[in-house]
């Protein structure tokens, strides 16, 4: 198809038993931002590592600019940029070393690969830092070292896994200014990621992926409207005053549903609606009233009937994580 | 192929180098051997008849006897004294050593991601194995010069007539015995998925490895089961072969003792990098 920059069909992997991957199936238009929002073991890795040509799919096939990921890998891997989950660069170099070395893995010589070094470096903004040893490198400057290590190719479309994994609020904002500079550049770009604020600050489509399949797929404003406005979570005291509350308002025509003695009211607008519910709200012994606007979380809770969780613990790489990133 | 080769043979080789206390630590053991082990162990001096209190009449007995021990000595070790037949052994055992860990990089460039980069990129898997042994066989190779040179500086004696061309026959078998070494346990390296595998592994054949071969002792002296141990074991070769080159022990066929260890690396290199890349398609 015209346009497609990345195309899924029915990917399918087994791992022996465990079927991670269960025929999922997607286009990525060129230039668009696309971001599989999901939790960990998910699939969002393993469905990455089939579209970069690094794991064979058991069935299914998928196209990198019309290259089939099957037969065309050497084509695929000269076109893509993949910056992986973890901080590869080399403690012991510099950090232009280890761009110069990626450089150079990517056929460019002499002073072409130095130029494309020194260009990846700038871009990331590490141009000045760039002959300090790698392990000087706070956790922001490591992230957009793995960026810049796989820039010097000028790939026509990038795929981020988490790219923000771990970082602190400041650096994970310049990550995000970097992605959607590569956007105006028409790059497309597929991210994984369990963050949902990424998911919505960057991406134009969403993808939410759980055990394998994905569950919906859309613009995060398309998402969010289908779950129609706001909840509004309210903590009642006991069962009974939440069971009263319920009943109240469930007569007065309010979407409500009960969970052990909170209730929850589906409302196209909390705003307008809290006023209505104050009457009942106020006889009863009412805890706490939340208002949870719309958000990929809750698509997500809606759609899986859990929560993203959070990163399940790797002691391995936490020790190595902990030993780079100071 | 050969540039990528070459590019991430630079690339291990320089992360080996910001490594300076890595070049002190894996020259420690080696040197302990060579000077505590080597030198400690003095044959020659065990038959010392200067401070021995003879009968007059034994005397001259003894000297004869001396002399035959010495003779049987030379024969025996092709030198005068046990810290040279031990230290040329040890610059062969070195890359032993230095072979067991070799494969550790290659553990460590999966597990911290390294690898998923280079699997994406335009390069034949190949080089990214044949780089790393080339790494390792290079270091072994360094390691062995400067251990040959404090064993120089300690009173090593090489053969008379010794020419630079005796050397860098001792340099071709010292890479020969190091890409065979460096192969099996890449290999294991590419397969294993923790460090602790690849090391109970070197820990367990490392010793066996050595006291079975000919390059503490002569095998010779050994009794014949194992002697047949010796024979099939490639530090024998390796050790006769730079101890022919270096103090002129005899080799009783120097190219018939070349060419299994020749082709044992060959075939090492060759087969290990089939297993490798199939291990890295996975």
């Amino acid at each position: 198809m015209a346009g497609a920059s990345i195309e899924a069909i029915k990917l399918v992997k087994k791992f022996g038993q465990l079927t991670a991957v269960k025929g999922v199936s997607f286009k990525v238009m060129r230039g668009e931002l696309y971001a599989l929002l999901g939790p960990n073991g998910a699939g969002k890795t393993t469905t990455i590592k089939m579209l970069t040509t690094l794991l064979k799919p058991t069935s299914g096939e998928a196209y990198i600019e019309g290259y089939s990921v099957l037969r065309d890998t050497i084509k695929v891997r000269k076109i893509i940029g993949l910056i992986p989950q973890d901080l590869t660069a080399d403690d012991e170099m510099s950090g232009w070393e280890n761009v110069l070395i990626q450089a150079k893995l990517y056929g460019y010589k002499g002073r072409e690969a130095e130029e494309r070094a020194r260009r990846s470096l700038e871009i990331v903004d590490l141009w000045e830092a760039a002959h300090r040893r790698v392990s000087t490198y706070s956790g922001g400057m490591r992230r957009r070292l793995e960026i810049a290590m796989s820039l010097v190719h000028d790939p026509q479309v990038l795929f981020l896994d988490e790219p923000t994994l771990g970082l602190d609020v400041q650096s994970r904002r310049a990550i995000w200014d970097l992605i959607r500079e590569f956007k105006k550049n028409s790059v497309t770009i597929m991210l994984t990621t369990h963050y949902m604020e990424e998911a919505e600050a960057l991406s134009d489509r969403v993808a939410i992926i759980d055990a394998g399949e994905i569950k919906a797929e859309g613009a995060p404003e398309d998402l969010k409207s289908k779950l129609g406005g706001d909840k509004v979570y309210i903590e009642a005291l006991t069962l009974e005053d939440a069971k009263a509350v319920f009943s109240e308002l469930s007569q007065r025509g309010f979407n409500v549903k009960l969970e052990d003695s909170t209730v929850i009211v589906k409302v196209p607008n909390a705003a307008t609606s809290l006023p209505e519910m104050a009457g009942v709200l106020s006889e009863r012994r009412v805890k706490s009233v939340n208002i949870v606007r719309p958000n990929l979380e809750e698509v997500f809770l809606e759609l899986t009937g859990r929560r993203l969780r959070e990163e399940a613990f790797d002691s391995f790489r936490f020790r190595v994580l902990s030993r780079k990133v100071r | 192929m050969i540039r990528e080769t070459f590019v991430l043979f630079v690339r291990e080789t320089k992360r080996w180098a910001g490594r300076r206390p890595v070049l002190v630590v894996s020259l420690v053991t080696p040197l302990f051997w060579v000077l505590l082990f080597g030198k400690s162990f003095n044959i020659i001096n065990m038959v010392n008849l200067e401070n021995l209190e003879l009968p007059q009449e034994y005397y001259a007995i003894a000297v004869k006897i001396v002399e035959v021990i010495r003779l049987r000595i030379f024969e025996i070790f092709g030198s005068q004294d046990y810290f040279t037949y031990m230290a040329s052994g040890m610059l062969v055992v070195i890359t032993l050593f230095q072979g067991t860990f070799s494969g550790a990089s290659a553990i460590f460039d999966k597990r911290l991601g390294y690898m998923t980069r280079l699997m994406a990129a335009p390069i034949r898997r190949e080089s990214i194995y044949l780089a790393k042994v080339a790494a390792s066989v290079f270091r072994a190779l360094l390691l062995s010069l400067i251990l040959l040179m404090v064993a120089y500086i300690a009173g090593f004696k090489f053969k008379e007539g010794f020419t630079v061309l005796d050397l860098a026959a001792a340099v071709t078998v010292v890479v020969l015995i190091s890409l065979t070494f460096t192969s099996i346990f890449m290999v294991l390296g590419f397969v294993a998925d923790s460090p602790e595998a690849l090391f109970s592994v070197a820990n367990l054949v490392t010793l066996p490895l050595m006291f079975t071969s000919s390059a503490l002792f002569p095998v010779d002296q050994m009794p014949e089961w194992l002697r047949l141990i010796a024979s099939v074991n490639p530090l024998t070769y390796a050790s006769d072969l730079v101890r022919f080159f270096l103090i002129g022990k005899t080799v009783s066929d120097p190219w018939l003792t070349l060419a299994p260890l020749a082709a044992g690396s060959l075939i090492t290199l060759i087969v290990g990098m089939k297993i490798s890349v199939r291990a890295l398609e996975a």
